[in-house]
Protein backbone atom coordinates (compact mmCIF):
# COMPACT_ATOMS: atom_id res chain seq x y z
CA UNK A 1 0.00 0.00 0.00
CA UNK A 2 1.65 2.88 -1.12
CA UNK A 3 1.70 6.88 0.61
CA UNK A 4 -0.67 9.76 -1.18
CA UNK A 5 2.04 10.89 -3.33
CA UNK A 6 4.15 13.59 -2.54
CA UNK A 7 7.34 16.23 -3.89
CA UNK A 8 10.54 15.12 -1.09
CA UNK A 9 12.91 18.62 -0.90
CA UNK A 10 16.39 17.58 0.85
CA UNK A 11 17.63 20.67 1.51
CA UNK A 12 21.63 20.98 2.55
CA UNK A 13 21.22 24.28 5.12
CA UNK A 14 19.01 25.18 7.75
CA UNK A 15 18.30 28.30 5.49
CA UNK A 16 17.48 26.33 2.53
CA UNK A 17 14.46 24.18 4.17
CA UNK A 18 13.30 27.07 6.18
CA UNK A 19 12.69 28.52 2.51
CA UNK A 20 11.44 24.96 1.30
CA UNK A 21 8.80 24.96 4.28
CA UNK A 22 7.84 28.51 3.50
CA UNK A 23 7.12 27.95 -0.70
CA UNK A 24 3.46 28.86 -1.32
CA UNK A 25 2.53 25.85 -3.63
CA UNK A 26 0.30 23.63 -1.70
CA UNK A 27 0.54 22.04 1.89
CA UNK A 28 4.10 21.25 3.00
CA UNK A 29 5.37 19.21 6.31
CA UNK A 30 8.60 18.64 7.76
CA UNK A 31 9.91 15.28 7.92
CA UNK A 32 12.64 13.82 10.39
CA UNK A 33 12.57 10.39 11.68
CA UNK A 34 9.24 9.87 10.01
CA UNK A 35 7.91 7.76 12.52
CA UNK A 36 4.89 9.65 13.48
CA UNK A 37 4.49 11.92 9.74
CA UNK A 38 4.51 8.77 7.97
CA UNK A 39 2.16 6.67 9.80
CA UNK A 40 -0.17 9.85 9.76
CA UNK A 41 0.25 10.38 5.90
CA UNK A 42 -0.51 6.05 5.85
CA UNK A 43 -3.73 6.83 7.80
CA UNK A 44 -4.69 9.43 5.52
CA UNK A 45 -4.51 12.40 8.53
CA UNK A 46 -2.53 14.56 6.25
CA UNK A 47 -1.88 14.94 2.66
CA UNK A 48 1.33 17.05 1.80
CA UNK A 49 1.88 17.95 -1.33
CA UNK A 50 5.72 18.06 -0.20
CA UNK A 51 7.82 17.12 2.51
CA UNK A 52 10.36 18.93 3.91
CA UNK A 53 13.74 16.50 5.05
CA UNK A 54 15.81 17.58 7.49
CA UNK A 55 17.87 14.63 7.27
CA UNK A 56 20.93 16.26 4.82
CA UNK A 57 21.12 19.38 7.13
CA UNK A 58 24.54 19.24 8.53
CA UNK A 59 24.90 18.47 11.98
CA UNK A 60 21.34 18.28 13.21
CA UNK A 61 21.90 14.92 15.29
CA UNK A 62 24.49 15.96 17.22
CA UNK A 63 24.85 15.67 21.01
CA UNK A 64 27.41 17.76 22.63
CA UNK A 65 28.44 19.57 25.90
CA UNK A 66 28.35 23.46 25.70
CA UNK A 67 28.84 25.49 28.45
CA UNK A 68 27.92 23.11 30.95
CA UNK A 69 24.40 22.34 29.34
CA UNK A 70 23.46 19.47 27.17
CA UNK A 71 22.93 20.24 23.47
CA UNK A 72 20.92 17.67 21.69
CA UNK A 73 20.40 18.71 17.93
CA UNK A 74 16.63 18.25 16.43
CA UNK A 75 17.94 15.28 14.14
CA UNK A 76 19.59 12.76 17.79
CA UNK A 77 17.45 9.79 17.76
CA UNK A 78 16.10 8.00 21.35
CA UNK A 79 18.41 5.30 19.99
CA UNK A 80 21.61 7.97 20.10
CA UNK A 81 20.54 9.67 23.34
CA UNK A 82 19.81 6.75 25.44
CA UNK A 83 23.21 5.08 24.40
CA UNK A 84 24.68 8.57 24.77
CA UNK A 85 28.15 8.07 27.40
CA UNK A 86 27.37 11.94 28.26
CA UNK A 87 23.72 11.77 28.22
CA UNK A 88 23.96 8.79 30.79
CA UNK A 89 26.69 10.80 32.84
CA UNK A 90 25.37 14.11 33.32
CA UNK A 91 21.69 13.74 32.67
CA UNK A 92 20.21 10.31 33.37
CA UNK A 93 16.86 10.84 33.57
CA UNK A 94 16.90 11.87 29.97
CA UNK A 95 18.41 8.15 29.18
CA UNK A 96 15.58 6.74 31.21
CA UNK A 97 13.31 8.47 29.18
CA UNK A 98 14.65 7.65 26.08
CA UNK A 99 15.13 4.31 26.41
CA UNK A 100 11.11 4.13 27.37
CA UNK A 101 10.29 5.21 24.05
CA UNK A 102 7.91 2.57 22.08
CA UNK A 103 10.18 -0.08 20.47
CA UNK A 104 14.22 -0.12 19.43
CA UNK A 105 13.03 0.06 15.97
CA UNK A 106 10.91 3.38 16.41
CA UNK A 107 13.40 4.25 18.85
CA UNK A 108 16.40 3.96 15.99
CA UNK A 109 14.22 6.56 13.34
CA UNK A 110 12.25 9.02 15.71
CA UNK A 111 13.68 11.97 16.58
CA UNK A 112 14.31 14.38 19.88
CA UNK A 113 13.00 17.32 17.83
CA UNK A 114 10.21 15.07 16.21
CA UNK A 115 8.88 14.07 19.21
CA UNK A 116 8.58 17.55 20.64
CA UNK A 117 7.26 19.28 17.47
CA UNK A 118 4.46 16.66 17.33
CA UNK A 119 3.31 17.54 20.60
CA UNK A 120 2.46 14.76 21.22
CA UNK A 121 0.66 14.87 25.08
CA UNK A 122 1.95 11.04 25.77
CA UNK A 123 5.25 11.79 24.65
CA UNK A 124 8.02 10.00 27.21
CA UNK A 125 11.17 12.25 26.87
CA UNK A 126 8.85 15.59 27.53
CA UNK A 127 8.39 14.88 31.14
CA UNK A 128 12.18 14.05 31.70
CA UNK A 129 12.86 17.27 29.67
CA UNK A 130 10.27 19.30 31.51
CA UNK A 131 11.87 18.61 35.04
CA UNK A 132 15.44 19.16 33.68
CA UNK A 133 14.30 22.97 32.56
CA UNK A 134 14.89 22.17 28.85
CA UNK A 135 14.62 24.62 26.39
CA UNK A 136 13.78 24.47 22.56
CA UNK A 137 15.79 26.47 19.95
CA UNK A 138 13.40 27.48 16.68
CA UNK A 139 14.86 28.84 13.79
CA UNK A 140 12.71 30.54 11.22
CA UNK A 141 12.04 32.80 8.38
CA UNK A 142 14.18 35.72 9.57
CA UNK A 143 14.76 34.56 13.14
CA UNK A 144 15.80 32.69 15.77
CA UNK A 145 14.91 32.16 19.14
CA UNK A 146 14.81 30.37 22.25
CA UNK A 147 11.44 29.03 24.01
CA UNK A 148 11.36 27.04 27.50
CA UNK A 149 10.06 23.51 26.80
CA UNK A 150 7.16 24.99 29.55
CA UNK A 151 5.94 27.36 26.98
CA UNK A 152 6.23 24.82 24.17
CA UNK A 153 3.44 23.18 24.16
CA UNK A 154 0.49 25.08 23.54
CA UNK A 155 -2.26 22.65 23.29
CA UNK A 156 -3.60 18.91 22.28
CA UNK A 157 -0.76 18.10 19.12
CA UNK A 158 -0.02 21.67 19.40
CA UNK A 159 3.61 23.23 20.05
CA UNK A 160 4.51 27.22 19.91
CA UNK A 161 6.05 26.96 16.37
CA UNK A 162 4.87 29.31 14.00
CA UNK A 163 4.22 28.88 10.29
CA UNK A 164 7.77 28.07 8.79
CA UNK A 165 9.62 27.44 12.34
CA UNK A 166 12.07 24.58 12.99
CA UNK A 167 12.81 23.24 15.85
CA UNK A 168 17.01 22.99 15.88
CA UNK A 169 18.21 22.10 19.47
CA UNK A 170 17.15 21.63 22.52
CA UNK A 171 19.35 22.68 25.35
CA UNK A 172 19.38 21.30 28.97
CA UNK A 173 21.04 23.05 31.48
CA UNK A 174 22.66 20.76 34.56
CA UNK A 175 20.68 19.32 36.69
CA UNK A 176 21.10 20.22 40.61
CA UNK A 177 23.85 19.21 42.48
CA UNK A 178 22.75 15.91 44.16
CA UNK A 179 19.80 15.67 42.27
CA UNK A 180 18.31 12.33 41.65
CA UNK A 181 15.62 12.02 39.08
CA UNK A 182 13.33 8.84 38.12
CA UNK A 183 10.85 8.37 34.88
CA UNK A 184 7.99 5.93 35.69
CA UNK A 185 6.03 5.05 32.45
CA UNK A 186 2.79 3.07 33.18
CA UNK A 187 0.54 1.48 30.34
CA UNK A 188 -2.60 -0.32 29.73
CA UNK A 189 -2.15 -2.40 27.15
CA UNK A 190 0.94 -3.62 26.19
CA UNK A 191 4.86 -2.46 27.13
CA UNK A 192 5.80 -0.63 24.32
CA UNK A 193 2.52 1.45 24.49
CA UNK A 194 2.36 5.08 24.91
CA UNK A 195 2.01 5.53 28.59
CA UNK A 196 -1.36 6.18 30.07
CA UNK A 197 0.66 8.14 31.98
CA UNK A 198 4.06 8.63 32.29
CA UNK A 199 5.71 10.56 35.11
CA UNK A 200 8.93 12.15 35.83
CA UNK A 201 10.78 13.40 38.94
CA UNK A 202 13.63 15.10 40.02
CA UNK A 203 14.41 16.07 43.84
CA UNK A 204 17.55 17.10 45.49
CA UNK A 205 17.37 16.40 49.29
CA UNK A 206 19.43 18.99 51.94
CA UNK A 207 21.91 17.77 54.55
CA UNK A 208 18.66 16.69 56.78
CA UNK A 209 17.17 15.21 54.14
CA UNK A 210 14.68 17.96 52.69
CA UNK A 211 13.86 18.87 49.37
CA UNK A 212 15.58 21.34 48.18
CA UNK A 213 14.67 21.03 44.89
CA UNK A 214 11.46 18.72 44.08
CA UNK A 215 10.31 18.58 40.11
CA UNK A 216 7.70 16.42 38.68
CA UNK A 217 5.91 16.55 35.68
CA UNK A 218 3.49 14.40 33.58
CA UNK A 219 2.62 13.03 30.69
CA UNK A 220 -0.66 11.56 28.95
CA UNK A 221 -2.67 13.25 31.80
CA UNK A 222 -4.02 16.83 30.57
CA UNK A 223 -4.02 18.10 26.89
CA UNK A 224 0.07 18.42 26.52
CA UNK A 225 3.15 17.04 29.25
CA UNK A 226 2.87 19.32 32.07
CA UNK A 227 5.09 20.14 35.45
CA UNK A 228 3.07 19.64 38.53
CA UNK A 229 3.73 23.16 39.98
CA UNK A 230 1.38 22.93 42.83
CA UNK A 231 2.64 20.04 44.12
CA UNK A 232 6.31 20.97 43.84
CA UNK A 233 5.84 23.68 45.82
CA UNK A 234 4.37 21.92 48.57
CA UNK A 235 7.36 19.56 48.45
CA UNK A 236 10.20 22.21 48.66
CA UNK A 237 11.73 22.27 52.20
CA UNK A 238 9.68 19.70 53.58
CA UNK A 239 11.25 16.08 54.12
CA UNK A 240 9.98 13.24 52.15
CA UNK A 241 7.79 11.49 54.79
CA UNK A 242 5.45 8.98 53.70
CA UNK A 243 2.52 11.91 54.40
CA UNK A 244 4.47 14.39 52.19
CA UNK A 245 5.07 12.07 49.50
CA UNK A 246 0.92 10.89 49.50
CA UNK A 247 0.02 14.83 49.76
CA UNK A 248 2.40 15.37 47.34
CA UNK A 249 0.77 12.55 45.20
CA UNK A 250 -2.60 14.13 45.60
CA UNK A 251 -1.65 17.43 44.71
CA UNK A 252 0.07 15.98 41.06
CA UNK A 253 -3.49 14.57 40.75
CA UNK A 254 -5.38 17.65 41.44
CA UNK A 255 -3.44 19.23 38.59
CA UNK A 256 -3.87 17.08 35.83
CA UNK A 257 -6.58 17.41 33.12
CA UNK A 258 -7.09 14.02 31.94
CA UNK A 259 -9.14 12.36 28.79
CA UNK A 260 -10.95 9.09 28.85
CA UNK A 261 -9.41 7.13 25.60
CA UNK A 262 -9.05 3.51 24.22
CA UNK A 263 -6.65 3.35 26.91
CA UNK A 264 -8.38 4.18 30.14
CA UNK A 265 -11.19 6.56 31.55
CA UNK A 266 -9.82 9.92 32.58
CA UNK A 267 -10.51 8.79 36.00
CA UNK A 268 -8.51 5.85 35.64
CA UNK A 269 -5.97 7.96 34.85
CA UNK A 270 -6.08 10.25 37.43
CA UNK A 271 -5.98 7.60 40.21
CA UNK A 272 -2.47 6.21 37.88
CA UNK A 273 -1.09 9.84 38.60
CA UNK A 274 -1.69 9.43 42.20
CA UNK A 275 -0.21 5.88 42.01
CA UNK A 276 3.00 6.45 40.47
CA UNK A 277 3.93 10.51 41.37
CA UNK A 278 3.63 8.39 44.97
CA UNK A 279 5.68 5.61 44.20
CA UNK A 280 8.32 7.35 42.25
CA UNK A 281 8.96 9.41 44.64
CA UNK A 282 9.58 6.94 47.15
CA UNK A 283 11.91 4.97 44.89
CA UNK A 284 13.95 7.97 45.08
CA UNK A 285 14.10 8.73 48.34
CA UNK A 286 14.65 5.36 49.22
CA UNK A 287 17.49 5.37 46.20
CA UNK A 288 16.33 1.86 45.88
CA UNK A 289 16.21 2.87 42.05
CA UNK B 1 15.31 10.12 -7.14
CA UNK B 2 18.67 8.45 -7.74
CA UNK B 3 19.11 6.73 -4.27
CA UNK B 4 22.79 4.60 -3.64
CA UNK B 5 23.25 2.66 -0.61
CA UNK B 6 24.74 -0.54 0.24
CA UNK B 7 22.02 -3.91 0.61
CA UNK B 8 23.07 -7.06 2.11
CA UNK B 9 27.01 -6.36 1.54
CA UNK B 10 26.65 -5.06 -2.01
CA UNK B 11 26.52 -1.36 -3.32
CA UNK B 12 23.38 -0.44 -5.09
CA UNK B 13 22.12 2.29 -7.03
CA UNK B 14 18.47 2.49 -8.18
CA UNK B 15 15.71 5.06 -8.52
CA UNK B 16 12.48 5.35 -6.53
CA UNK B 17 9.73 7.82 -6.27
CA UNK B 18 10.15 10.57 -3.60
CA UNK B 19 6.53 8.72 -1.86
CA UNK B 20 8.63 6.09 -1.68
CA UNK B 21 9.35 3.96 2.02
CA UNK B 22 12.12 1.68 2.07
CA UNK B 23 9.60 -1.57 2.18
CA UNK B 24 8.12 0.08 -0.82
CA UNK B 25 11.80 -0.25 -2.68
CA UNK B 26 12.84 -3.44 -1.45
CA UNK B 27 9.50 -5.22 -2.18
CA UNK B 28 8.20 -3.53 -5.33
CA UNK B 29 11.38 -1.50 -6.62
CA UNK B 30 14.36 -4.36 -5.95
CA UNK B 31 11.90 -7.48 -5.99
CA UNK B 32 12.70 -8.47 -2.58
CA UNK B 33 9.93 -10.01 -1.02
CA UNK B 34 11.29 -10.97 2.69
CA UNK B 35 10.24 -7.97 3.86
CA UNK B 36 6.79 -8.11 4.73
CA UNK B 37 4.13 -5.65 4.38
CA UNK B 38 1.97 -5.35 7.91
CA UNK B 39 0.15 -3.04 9.94
CA UNK B 40 2.27 -0.28 7.76
CA UNK B 41 1.90 2.33 11.16
CA UNK B 42 5.05 1.18 12.67
CA UNK B 43 3.36 -1.13 14.84
CA UNK B 44 3.48 -4.68 14.12
CA UNK B 45 7.11 -5.07 13.23
CA UNK B 46 7.27 -7.42 10.48
CA UNK B 47 8.50 -5.08 8.19
CA UNK B 48 11.83 -4.88 10.02
CA UNK B 49 15.23 -4.35 8.98
CA UNK B 50 18.67 -3.57 9.37
CA UNK B 51 19.92 0.36 8.93
CA UNK B 52 23.89 0.66 9.86
CA UNK B 53 23.56 -2.09 12.18
CA UNK B 54 19.86 -1.09 13.75
CA UNK B 55 16.70 -2.27 13.54
CA UNK B 56 13.81 0.08 11.33
CA UNK B 57 10.52 0.07 10.47
CA UNK B 58 10.56 -0.29 6.31
CA UNK B 59 7.17 0.68 6.32
CA UNK B 60 7.79 3.96 8.11
CA UNK B 61 11.06 5.16 6.89
CA UNK B 62 11.15 7.08 3.48
CA UNK B 63 13.51 5.81 0.63
CA UNK B 64 15.70 8.31 0.76
CA UNK B 65 16.40 7.69 4.17
CA UNK B 66 18.40 5.15 3.33
CA UNK B 67 20.52 7.03 0.83
CA UNK B 68 24.05 6.07 1.54
CA UNK B 69 23.61 3.88 4.78
CA UNK B 70 23.76 -0.08 4.80
CA UNK B 71 20.75 -1.94 4.92
CA UNK B 72 20.41 -6.14 5.36
CA UNK B 73 17.09 -7.90 5.23
CA UNK B 74 16.77 -11.25 5.57
CA UNK B 75 17.94 -12.28 2.25
CA UNK B 76 21.46 -11.18 3.53
CA UNK B 77 21.43 -12.74 6.85
CA UNK B 78 22.83 -15.94 4.66
CA UNK B 79 26.41 -15.17 4.15
CA UNK B 80 28.24 -17.47 0.72
CA UNK B 81 25.46 -19.83 1.29
CA UNK B 82 25.73 -20.82 4.70
CA UNK B 83 23.00 -20.04 7.19
CA UNK B 84 23.16 -17.31 10.11
CA UNK B 85 23.11 -18.92 13.36
CA UNK B 86 20.00 -17.52 13.85
CA UNK B 87 18.30 -19.10 11.10
CA UNK B 88 19.68 -22.24 12.38
CA UNK B 89 18.32 -21.55 15.61
CA UNK B 90 14.64 -20.55 14.44
CA UNK B 91 14.76 -23.75 12.17
CA UNK B 92 15.96 -26.22 14.75
CA UNK B 93 13.92 -24.92 17.91
CA UNK B 94 10.55 -24.68 15.20
CA UNK B 95 10.32 -21.06 16.37
CA UNK B 96 8.34 -19.87 13.24
CA UNK B 97 4.31 -21.39 12.22
CA UNK B 98 2.71 -19.16 9.81
CA UNK B 99 5.94 -17.36 9.69
CA UNK B 100 4.96 -14.33 8.30
CA UNK B 101 6.57 -11.83 11.47
CA UNK B 102 9.71 -14.31 11.22
CA UNK B 103 11.76 -12.07 8.78
CA UNK B 104 11.37 -9.23 11.01
CA UNK B 105 12.07 -10.88 14.05
CA UNK B 106 15.18 -12.02 12.78
CA UNK B 107 16.32 -8.83 12.29
CA UNK B 108 15.23 -7.33 15.35
CA UNK B 109 16.88 -10.07 16.93
CA UNK B 110 20.44 -9.34 14.71
CA UNK B 111 20.44 -5.93 15.46
CA UNK B 112 20.49 -6.80 19.72
CA UNK B 113 22.99 -9.82 19.17
CA UNK B 114 25.28 -7.33 17.03
CA UNK B 115 25.07 -4.61 20.29
CA UNK B 116 24.90 -7.25 22.86
CA UNK B 117 26.06 -10.49 22.07
CA UNK B 118 25.08 -12.30 25.47
CA UNK B 119 21.60 -11.09 25.77
CA UNK B 120 20.00 -12.01 28.62
CA UNK B 121 16.52 -12.92 28.36
CA UNK B 122 14.98 -9.95 29.86
CA UNK B 123 16.79 -8.07 26.89
CA UNK B 124 16.00 -10.35 24.59
CA UNK B 125 12.02 -9.44 25.48
CA UNK B 126 12.43 -6.01 25.53
CA UNK B 127 14.97 -6.40 22.14
CA UNK B 128 11.76 -7.64 20.35
CA UNK B 129 8.64 -5.78 22.00
CA UNK B 130 8.35 -4.51 18.82
CA UNK B 131 7.97 -7.31 16.80
CA UNK B 132 4.08 -9.24 17.24
CA UNK B 133 3.77 -12.84 16.33
CA UNK B 134 0.21 -14.23 16.71
CA UNK B 135 0.87 -18.01 16.45
CA UNK B 136 3.95 -18.54 18.37
CA UNK B 137 3.35 -17.32 21.83
CA UNK B 138 7.13 -16.15 21.42
CA UNK B 139 8.54 -18.71 23.71
CA UNK B 140 10.54 -20.98 20.97
CA UNK B 141 11.31 -17.74 19.43
CA UNK B 142 13.24 -16.30 22.37
CA UNK B 143 14.90 -19.76 22.95
CA UNK B 144 15.88 -19.81 19.94
CA UNK B 145 17.34 -15.88 20.23
CA UNK B 146 18.89 -17.10 24.00
CA UNK B 147 20.68 -20.12 21.96
CA UNK B 148 22.97 -18.29 19.48
CA UNK B 149 24.30 -15.79 22.34
CA UNK B 150 21.77 -15.77 25.39
CA UNK B 151 22.55 -16.36 28.79
CA UNK B 152 20.23 -18.11 31.29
Amino acid sequence: MRLHPFRLLEPESMKDAIDALGGLDGEARLVAGGTALVAMIRLGLVKPDRLVSLHRVPALNRIAVEAGSLVLGAMATHADIERSRVVRDGWPLLAEAAHRVATPAIRASGTIGGNLAYAEAASDPAPALLCLDAEVRVAGPGRERVVPLARFFRGFYEAALEPGEIVTAVRIPPAPAGARGGYVKYTSRSAEDKPLVGVAALVALDAVGRCSEARIAIGGAAPTPIRAAGAERALRGEALTDAAVRAAAEATAGEVDPLSDLMGSASYRREMVRVWVRRLLITLRDGTK
Amino acid sequence: MMLAFTLNGRPCATEAPDHWTVLDLLRDGLGLMGTKYGCGEGVCGTCTVLADGRPIRACLVLAAHVRDRVLVTVEGLERDGRLDPLQIAFAERGAAQCGYCTPGIMLAAKALLLENPAPTEHEVREALSGNLCRCTGYTKIVEAVLAVGGRR
